[in-house]
């Protein structure tokens, strides 16, 4: 199974932390809206709740599920902590128990919301984009994408710049 | 899919690469029926999944036996299933991994579910009848079954492939089934029903034709509004997401039944879209209206209920049966396709369901038709839907289950 740090399960869980899920249309077109009531859960796997059944989203997941096409959710959390997970939707609920919990979770959030599907999203790689993060990764391996004027002996700068 | 898959699903798989193989895969179970191991029986839980013997049709093998009512893809479709004899050749339900699954020869094909039970299954009416025995469920449908008997038998006029007459000798019997409902305890156990958070999306209602009234069928007219009358005081908005399954009623009738009641589509089964095989599949529609009155009164309610809000089904194989049916699947496709898009431009949807042949009915000895002819019929019935721009939403996955060209609708944005 894949290792999902607490840090992003965190974020996840997190409904003020901006999550959009992005998906591809029938033209191979990508697709990006938020998703406000994507979780985590136990199971370790995304759970994106889809209030509208003809939304592009919702037919969007339904394509990637039928023909094994994958979806991404970026995560942006408030201290800049970037995350993308790419997926596979591997269920759709419309009805029992688990469908249920989740009618009645946004029904909760949200006043006379409906619910057309609980989506149940497989992951199956996660990409960190934080960008501190990210930017001494790059300027380590790509040293000649850096440029020059950051390195000048008079700037000064509390960052790590080149190892 | 996982694994190897069965040599024919596999070669129709990789023809139709626009076509979801989970729907593949569901038309193929509905053509050749299942059968539930020992162990598959044995996960199933009277309090938490549906179980058969509430519908008005009967199963390929002729019992009526504690069984899951139907199954469920992991895509939300519904595989509405027919439990099929051993040595017909059916897809076997047995437990992988403590979870039911579809295999056929050895290979484990998909993770299904048990159509969970709705609450009110478990409750009484005031008479002492099982709720579920008044109002049946799909996953997100109610059922009403409001007759259970269709007076074409009375000079044994029936349709060539229907066992409702059967079933209700055994469901009365063996189930306490009334074969008349009230209305008003209908009304009292879909208000029951409506009680569950997000589990029901649509009252659907069929019963057998009832030929009798000042005008025919008016009988049948007067009983549904009847029941949806009572149906109605459940729900605070005037229309509420509704079907029927109905005869071809009139133009009044049809009026009538709009603006009494909720109801917000209809349905008229014309079973098979030849007027030569009509008349002789199907002699009491044929007797009663005609084929081509069928589809005129089709046509008519469109002018009540709207465009996008009349369909019609069939029976899709028994247009190949014996001795009259065609003998090409391709003519058969062609001549169905035609017909069908007779009715599209004029507003009138065509779905189907996979024929199953019932012991104990005039066709019940014939075979259903190929897996290759079903997707093709699928593809066309969906074309028509796109070209004509026909919405299908209260006859949809959701709320049947039962149409593989409905299922492939899912797609589109209307």
């Amino acid at each position: 199974m894949l290792q999902v740090s607490e840090e992003l399960i965190d974020l996840i869980q997190n409904r003020a932390v901006v999550k959009v899920i992005a998906t591809l249309d029938e033209r191979g077109e990508p697709y990006a809206v938020p998703a406000p009531f994507l979780q985590w859960s136990e199971r370790g796997e995304l759970v994106h709740l889809e209030p509208l059944e003809k939304s592009a989203t919702n037919r969007n997941l339904l394509r990637s599920l039928w023909f094994g096409r994958t979806v991404s959710v970026t995560v942006y959390g408030p201290l800049g902590e970037s995350f993308v997970i790419s997926g596979h939707p591997i269920k759709a609920h419309i009805c029992g128990p688990l469908f249920r919990h989740y009618y009645q979770q946004l029904r909760s959030i949200i006043h006379d919301a409906d619910l057309s599907t609980a989506w149940i999203i497989k992951p199956i790689s996660i990409t960190d984009e934080t960008y501190s993060r990210v930017k001494i990764k790059e300027e380590d391996e790509f040293p000649f994408s850096v440029h020059l004027d950051r390195l000048r002996a008079d700037h000064y700068t509390t960052e790590r710049i080149l190892s | 899919m996982t694994q190897k898959l069965q040599t024919n699903l596999d070669q129709i798989v990789a023809r139709y690469p626009d076509v979801p193989p989970l729907i593949i895969l569901k038309t193929d179970v509905q053509r050749r029926g299942v059968f539930y191991s020992k162990a598959a029986l044995e996960l199933l839980d009277e309090a938490a999944h549906q179980t058969t013997g509430t519908h008005i049709f009967g199963a390929r093998d002729g019992m009526i036996a504690l069984r899951p009512e139907s199954l469920l893809l992991r895509d939300g479709t519904s595989i509405i299933t027919t439990p099929t004899p051993l040595d017909e050749n059916p897809y076997l339900v047995d437990v992988k991994d403590g979870s039911p699954w579809l295999f056929d020869d050895g290979v484990a094909l998909e993770a299904v579910d048990y159509w969970p039970a709705p609450d009110f299954y478990a409750k009484s009416s005031s008479s002492g009848v099982p709720m579920k025995n008044i109002v049946s469920a799909r996953p997100q449908r109610l059922n009403i079954f409001p007759y259970r008997y269709c007076t074409f038998w009375n000079n044994n006029k029936g349709c060539s492939f229907c066992d409702i007459v059967s079933q209700l000798k055994k469901g009365g019997k063996e189930l306490n089934i009334p074969a008349k409902l009230d209305p008003h305890e209908v009304g009292v156990v879909v208000g029951e029903a409506l009680k569950e958070p997000g589990r029901f999306s649509a009252v659907f209602l069929t019963s057998g034709s009832i030929f009798s009234g000042a005008e025919p069928f008016d009988d049948e007219v007067e009983y549904y509004i009847e029941i949806l009358k009572e149906v109605g005081k459940q729900f605070r908005t005037k229309k509420f997401p509704s079907q029927i399954i109905g005869t071809a009623f009139t133009k009044k009738q049809l009026q009538h039944l709009y603006d009494e009641t909720g109801l917000m589509s209809y349905t008229a089964d014309i079973e098979v879209l030849n007027e030569g095989l009509f008349d002789r599949l199907c002699p009491g529609k044929s007797e009663w209206i005609g084929y081509q009155g069928w589809k005129k009164r089709l046509v008519d309610a469109v002018d009540v209920f709207g465009p996008g809000r009349v369909n019609t089904g069939l029976v899709a194989g028994i247009e190949l049966t014996s001795p009259h049916g065609f003998i090409s699947e391709d003519e058969a496709l062609q001549h169905t396709l035609s017909e069908a898009e007779d009715l599209a431009r004029q507003g009138v949807s065509t779905v189907f369901i996979v024929w199953s042949p019932r012991p104990h009915t005039p066709l019940g000895n014939q075979k259903n038709a190929s897996l290759d002819y079903y997707i093709r019929l699928a593809r066309g019935l969906h074309a028509l839907r796109v070209k004509y721009r026909l919405p299908i939403g209260y006859d949809d996955y959701r709320h049947c289950g039962n149409h593989p060209d409905s299922d492939l609708s899912r797609l589109l944005p209307y």
